[in-house]
């Protein structure tokens, strides 16, 4: 049988999450009669359980990992990828500049960005073949092609369920909100759902759902409530023992745990920074939920996944792209600086990633279509590279020249770095085993 | 009598022993043998008291063997008083009547049977003074069967796990060699192994060395490592095929059409007791085989009962398993159980039985030696059939009622006025919502809110005239016109993909999903890439064309289209799932011909689907569970009783309401969750009840029911619950984070009841439970009408737990109350307290 995963005692993984309540409560002997869906052994799922145990790396590179989506799909002509040589329809209207590594050129609203480049990898052979939106967003967020017969997790969710919680925070936290279903939790629990913190740091109004006390209930009444619930709830407790209960026991107790901890609701606390900080990251949607982020990974949260902008550029790319790269930029190259500074870039692994990227073109109405054949993404800390472009792009940016990456390797090439097996497999309700990752491998090349 | 004779006989035996090696003659002690041993039999069965031996089977029932190289084994399975089984094939004597017609030998299978002759006989199988006659028959003995790439080689890699998708069934195979998954397109896999990289995989010079046969058995590395040797019966099928030079199998070879496995149960006692299985293909020539050896078996639990290669059972830890066999595109399964060892276990007396239910369910408990719980108390009662039937927590009036009568049918009085209420019909309502998906779309011209109302208004209505399900469900099926006009036409609007309505038709209807089969034959199932085509036919001839209004759809008949099978790209003919092909007119309505099918009493799925739909809502776990989730591999747990229930719908004309009068008051509905020191580990069997989480929309309703403070939801009138939401996309915050149903598909899936963080902390800071205890007032208003703080406490316990407190809490709270604290300010503590706790937020 496989190794469990070092979990925290009150986070089981969904498997464990059956037994651990009856073990504690009626016995080891019985937590094994009567078992719902036990395991559906296959050939190919006893030759992972074999790697299994070989697997997650004791000490992993990446001990967090900032997720910035950019949704709708950005155009890698216009970021990362500039087709300086090639005829205006496909170059665009954008021109592009140098960056800190020579002889590689962003776009030109990527000034900031330019001056970290040799801090990044960047790769601009990112493949997959889903043009629509929710397709493309999927095959990011799970590493999955979509499929008609399961819901697969995000990223997020493997880790949260791999994983676990650290330091009284959740592992799996969402800023502001969770934007799409393929943040989910797929075919695993919503125990290891995200914890979407429900506003957006940069407005005034900005508090994170549920975490502070209701007002008028100060911290010696919440207590007292507190002994009363448990008053309240023990003729239950004793009477009735099941694993939905123990599970709902848990997650009082990390709620308990969260709230008091002036650690834990400090991490939320975007307040807290320097004015100067707050005005480097930029007084905008893409600063501040940038530095909540790294705030959050600071304070141990392994997973934040945060979204910026609607790179969805149809018409006019030229004043769309105006619009929204500077503030990104000036915000993104603040992060990586920020995490270099504090000695914490290279224990956290930092993405920027859009569902596709936009076609070769320029279309009839200035704008550029959706195009998953390449696109850019960029990768930093971690372990990575520093400095490094991963892969090219055709002279049009039409398909990959060198290097493909495709959506299998990228997400086991993420796991990896966070010390999951991206090789094992996870049992599905239905029975089925899914690996982490199908058919992925870890690109050597992106590694420092 | 019985023990005296046990004695006897042993000490006769001990002494036999004795006197012959006190020198006694050999001739002596020959004579005393016979009946010492007779002696002996007789004084075992009496010392243990071992059940009767009832019926002894052989498997398979029949023997043909057609060609030189075919073989059949035969075993044998002892069934005892008890309900115990017994693997007696190495006990048994085996003998053929014309032994020149076949060679008998015992093999790893059984005791098999290989052709020598032509002609018929009997194989006669004695065991325990038993006897029984299998018919053999012996055809072409002497005439070597062409080996075959589909019925012998492909086997073989679906058996040595060559074509699962983590090797190279995997879509774009493994290590550059690509099968298809579980061998769903064998001319496909027979170009891959011998075109597509020719010399590369296989070599007809010296097949020894094909590379195929050199990765198999790991001479070459192999990323899959060692799978059979060179002197097993795999590699010798393999080497045979290409010795004759890889042919290429002839159009129209014969189709497996049946998979038998036997025995289809076992119930075994002690870890390491074994039993060996039986699997025979039949195929479309009306030829059979013995397919034993290259089964891929499967075992769900294999805690409790492990399958070996080859088909053998062993048990384990108590409990229950389902085997599942895979031979080609046929799958079926048998059930294993495992029982411990001279289990001392009494049936308690106490058990009596309301109705079906509990004899069906009590028959289950009794093969598996576990006793059911005692029944509940009578608050607890009232509170998990009020919540169950009406979606509601009981009044403290109906509370206090109900604890004060005496009747002793008080329990079925309730039942039959929880019926009553309009709540009953509100809950079955939103079930059906979800099932049919009523859900405006995010873009209004695909699903505008006015349709999605009207879609519900018309199931409201006919849930509401308890129309019976088959006809509701035929009306949807074959729904035709504007969907203005006949909103059940909104069934083709929902969704306008043909696969799409397809697989959900199934999952909703018919609690299976297809949507494996779409890309591959299931793994785990019987559905074949043609069924799934086949069944999806019957919705490619929808027509949707734009109404007046731009929110409307006319549904038509378009009496054309297809849907094209991916490997071959030939249309697939109109097929039921698991039943035949219709005959169809040219142009005639396809879904009419599925929704009679569907609908019709010998539907193997409609009315059990529905039985265990509702068997689920009031017991928290599906007799097949999850509910829209039947397959080979997981089975009904106990299928009489499903089958009993479904037939109760079907002889009720789908009348609801009796069936759930039958499930609320059996005696199983109504047992304690408290377990036994027998059942505490089964939480399948319905031997003590289950404590479930509340859903979202009842959780919401409650909240706001016992404080008093009106939630307003979108689109809805002022003191609308959470229950009666039309419109799958409204919801709140606290919907969502419950798990309400998105109602984006038609999965049991979409309610969640899992916990989770955010759950805690809305319950403890957020503005649901906190606010709405203090905009309700309900502390104030019980104290300016002069209630004491006792009597209070006993309302608010009363409301939200629907009973009383108890003495020892009673105490323990009055220690919250010191003098320098406001009471209302305790009290709604007190409150807040009631609505976080778990005895709240579960019915149990």
């Amino acid at each position: 049988m496989q190794q469990p995963p070092p979990h925290a005692p009150w986070q089981p993984n969904r498997r464990e999450f059956l037994y651990v309540g009856l073990l504690g409560t009626i016995g080891a002997t019985m937590s094994d009669l009567f078992r719902a869906q036990a395991h559906a052994a296959t050939p190919a799922d006893a030759a992972t359980l074999d790697t299994v145990a070989k697997a997650v790396a004791a000490n992993p590179r990446a001990k967090s990992v900032i997720n910035i989506y950019l949704p709708g799909g950005m155009s890698h002509q216009e970021s990362f990828d500039p087709k300086i040589n090639s005829p205006i329809e496909y170059r665009g209207p954008l021109e592009a500049i140098k960056t800190k590594v020579d002889g590689v050129y962003f776009s030109e609203n990527l000034k900031e960005t330019a001056q970290i480049a040799d801090k990044i990898t960047v790769v601009r052979s990112m493949t997959h073949g889903e043009a629509a939106h929710e397709r493309g967003t999927h095959s990011m967020f799970t590493g999955y092609r979509p499929s008609p017969a399961i819901q697969y997790p995000s990223m997020g969710s493997i880790v949260s369920h791999e994983l676990g919680p650290r330091n009284d925070l959740p592992p799996y936290i969402l800023i502001p909100n969770q934007s799409t279903p393929y943040a989910g939790t797929g075919y695993l629990g919503s125990a290891y759902g995200a914890f979407a913190v429900g506003s957006d740091p940069a407005t005034d109004g900005y508090s994170v759902r549920d975490l502070t006390l209701p007002g008028g209930i100060d911290p010696a009444r919440f207590a007292e409530r507190r002994e009363m619930r448990s008053v309240v709830d023990a003729h239950f407790s004793a009477l009735e023992k099941s694993d939905a209960l123990d599970g709902m026991d848990s997650f009082y107790q990390r709620a308990y745990a969260m709230i008091s901890s002036d650690k834990a609701r400090a991490a939320f606390d975007i307040k807290a920074e320097p004015k100067k900080v707050r005005d480097d990251y930029g007084r905008n949607a893409a600063g501040q939920r940038m530095l909540l982020a790294r705030r959050l990974v600071e304070a141990g949260v392994r997973f934040v996944s945060l979204t910026y902008g609607s790179w969805d550029h149809h018409d006019n790319i030229k004043r769309a792209n105006g619009t929204q790269m500077p503030n990104f930029d000036k915000a993104y190259a603040t992060l990586i600086r920020d995490l270099d500074e504090r000695g914490l870039l290279d224990s956290t692994l930092v993405i920027v990633n859009t569902e596709f990227g936009r076609t070769p073109k320029i279309n009839g109405t200035a704008g550029r279509d959706h195009w998953p054949k390449v696109f850019s993404i960029a990768l930093a800390g971690g372990g990575m590279k520093r400095g490094y472009v991963h892969g090219s792009s055709d002279a049009t940016g039409g398909e990959p020249d060198a290097d493909p990456l495709s959506v299998e390797d990228y997400a086991a090439t993420i796991f990896n770095q966070v010390g999951i097996d991206p090789g094992k497999a996870i049992m599905t309700p239905g029975g089925r085993p899914q690996f982490i990752v199908k058919d992925g491998h870890i690109v050597k090349e992106l590694l420092a | 009598m019985k023990a005296f004779l046990a004695v006897v006989a042993h000490h006769f035996a001990r002494s036999r022993v004795r006197l012959c090696g006190a020198g006694f003659t050999p001739a002596i002690c020959s004579l005393l043998l016979p009946l010492s041993l007779l002696l002996c039999l007789s004084a075992l069965n009496a010392h243990a008291a071992k059940p009767a031996l009832t019926e002894v089977r052989v498997y398979p029932a029949d023997i043909n063997l057609r060609t030189s190289g075919d073989r059949q084994s035969v075993i044998v399975q002892a069934t005892y008083a008890d309900g115990l089984t017994r693997d007696v094939t190495a006990e048994s004597s085996f003998a053929l009547a014309n032994k020149k017609l076949a060679n008998l030998a015992v093999t790893a299978t059984g005791s098999t049977l290989t052709p020598l002759v032509d002609g018929t006989t009997e194989l006669r199988v004695k065991f325990s003074g038993k006897s029984l006659v299998v018919p053999v028959k012996v055809e072409a003995a002497k005439t070597a069967e062409p080996i075959s790439f589909i019925r012998d080689v492909m086997p073989v890699f679906t058996k040595a796990g060559c074509n699962t998708g983590g090797c190279h069934g995997s879509s774009r195979g493994k290590d550059g060699f690509r099968l298809s998954l579980f061998g769903y397109d064998p001319d496909g896999d027979y170009y891959r192994l011998t075109r597509e990289s020719i010399t590369r995989r296989i070599n007809l010079a010296l097949p020894e060395e094909s590379l195929v046969l050199e990765k198999a058995t790991n001479r070459v590395p192999h990323t899959g490592g060692k799978l059979f040797t060179p002197e097993s019966e795999h590699y010798r099928t393999i080497l045979a095929w290409l010795q004759a030079g890889a042919p290429k199998d002839k159009a129209n070879v014969p189709q497996v059409v049946r998979l038998e496995v036997h025995p289809k149960q076992s119930v075994l006692a002690g870890e390491g007791t074994t039993q060996q299985l039986n699997a025979r293909a039949f195929y479309s020539d009306g030829s059979d085989r013995d397919v034993t050896t290259l089964t891929v078996f499967m075992t769900n639990n294999d805690v409790a009962v492990k399958v070996s290669e080859t088909g053998k059972l062993t048990a384990l830890a108590r409990g229950e398993a389902f085997i599942t066999a895979r031979f080609e595109t046929q799958a079926t399964g048998v059930q294993a159980l495992s029982i411990p060892k001279d289990l001392n276990f009494t049936w308690p007396a106490s058990v009596a039985e309301a109705n079906y239910i509990d004899t069906h369910v009590n028959a289950k408990l009794r093969k598996l030696r576990l006793a059911p719980s005692a029944v509940c108390d009578d608050a607890t009662f009232l509170r998990r059939a009020t919540l169950d039937i009406t979606g509601t927590l009981p009044t403290p009036e109906a509370v206090r009622a109900f604890l004060a009568d005496s009747s002793p049918q008080k329990r079925e009085t309730a039942v039959d006025a929880l019926l009553s209420r309009r709540e009953f019909v509100d809950v079955w309502v939103m079930k059906w919502a979800e099932l049919l998906q009523i859900r405006s779309a995010d873009q209004q011209e695909q699903m505008s809110t006015k349709s999605a109302l009207q879609y519900f208004d018309w199931l409201e209505d006919q849930i509401t005239q308890n129309v019976p399900v088959d006809v509701m469900v035929k009306n949807l099926v074959t729904a035709s016109g504007p969907t203005f006009e006949n909103p059940a036409a909104n069934f083709y609007k929902v969704e306008r993909d043909t696969l799409k309505l397809a697989e959900n038709a199934a999952q909703a209807l018919m609690g299976v999903r297809i949507q494996c089969a779409q890309c591959h034959n299931h793994p785990f199932d019987r559905w074949t890439m043609n069924d799934y085509y086949g069944f999806a036919a019957f919705f490619s001839q929808v027509g949707r064309k734009p109404g007046e209004d731009p929110r409307e759809t006319i549904i038509t008949n378009s009496a054309s289209g297809g849907v094209k099978h991916p490997v071959g790209g030939k249309d697939v003919a109109p097929k039921f799932l698991g039943g035949p092909a219709p005959e169809l007119a040219k142009g005639a309505d396809r879904r009419a011909a599925l929704a009679d099918w569907l609908t019709a009493p010998d539907n193997p799925f409609f009315a059990r689907n529905l039985a265990n739909l509702v068997w689920s809502h009031f017991l928290g776990r599906g007799i097949v569970d999850p509910v829209d989730d039947v397959r080979v591999s997981n089975p009904a747990l106990n299928p009489e009783l499903l089958d009993a229930l479904a037939a109760r719908l079907v002889s009720s004309r789908y009348d609801f309401k009796q069936l759930v009068r039958d499930i609320c008051t059996s005696r199983t509905y109504q047992l304690s969750s408290a377990p036994n020191d027998s059942n505490a580990g089964d939480d399948r069997n319905f031997s003590h009840a289950a404590v479930r989480r509340i859903r979202a929309e009842v959780l919401l309703d409650a909240i706001t029911a016992v404080t008093g403070a009106a939630e307003k939801l979108k689109g809805l009138p002022d003191g609308a619950r959470a229950v009666e939401i039309a419109d799958g996309r409204t919801s709140t915050y606290f919907l969502t984070t419950f798990g309400r149903a998105t109602r984006e598909t038609p999965c049991s899936c979409e309610v969640k009841m899992e916990p989770n963080l955010s759950q805690a902390l809305h319950l403890l800071n957020g503005d649901t439970v906190n606010a709405k205890v203090l905009n309700g007032g309900l502390v104030k208003k019980l104290q300016k009408a002069g209630r004491t703080r006792a009597e209070i406490i006993d309302e608010l316990y009363v409301r939200t737990l629907s009973r009383p407190p108890t003495e020892k809490e009673t105490t323990a709270l009055a220690a919250f109350f010191g003098e320098s604290k406001k009471e209302d300010v305790v009290l709604n503590d007190l409150f807040w307290s009631l609505l976080n706790a778990k005895e709240f937020v579960f019915n149990h």
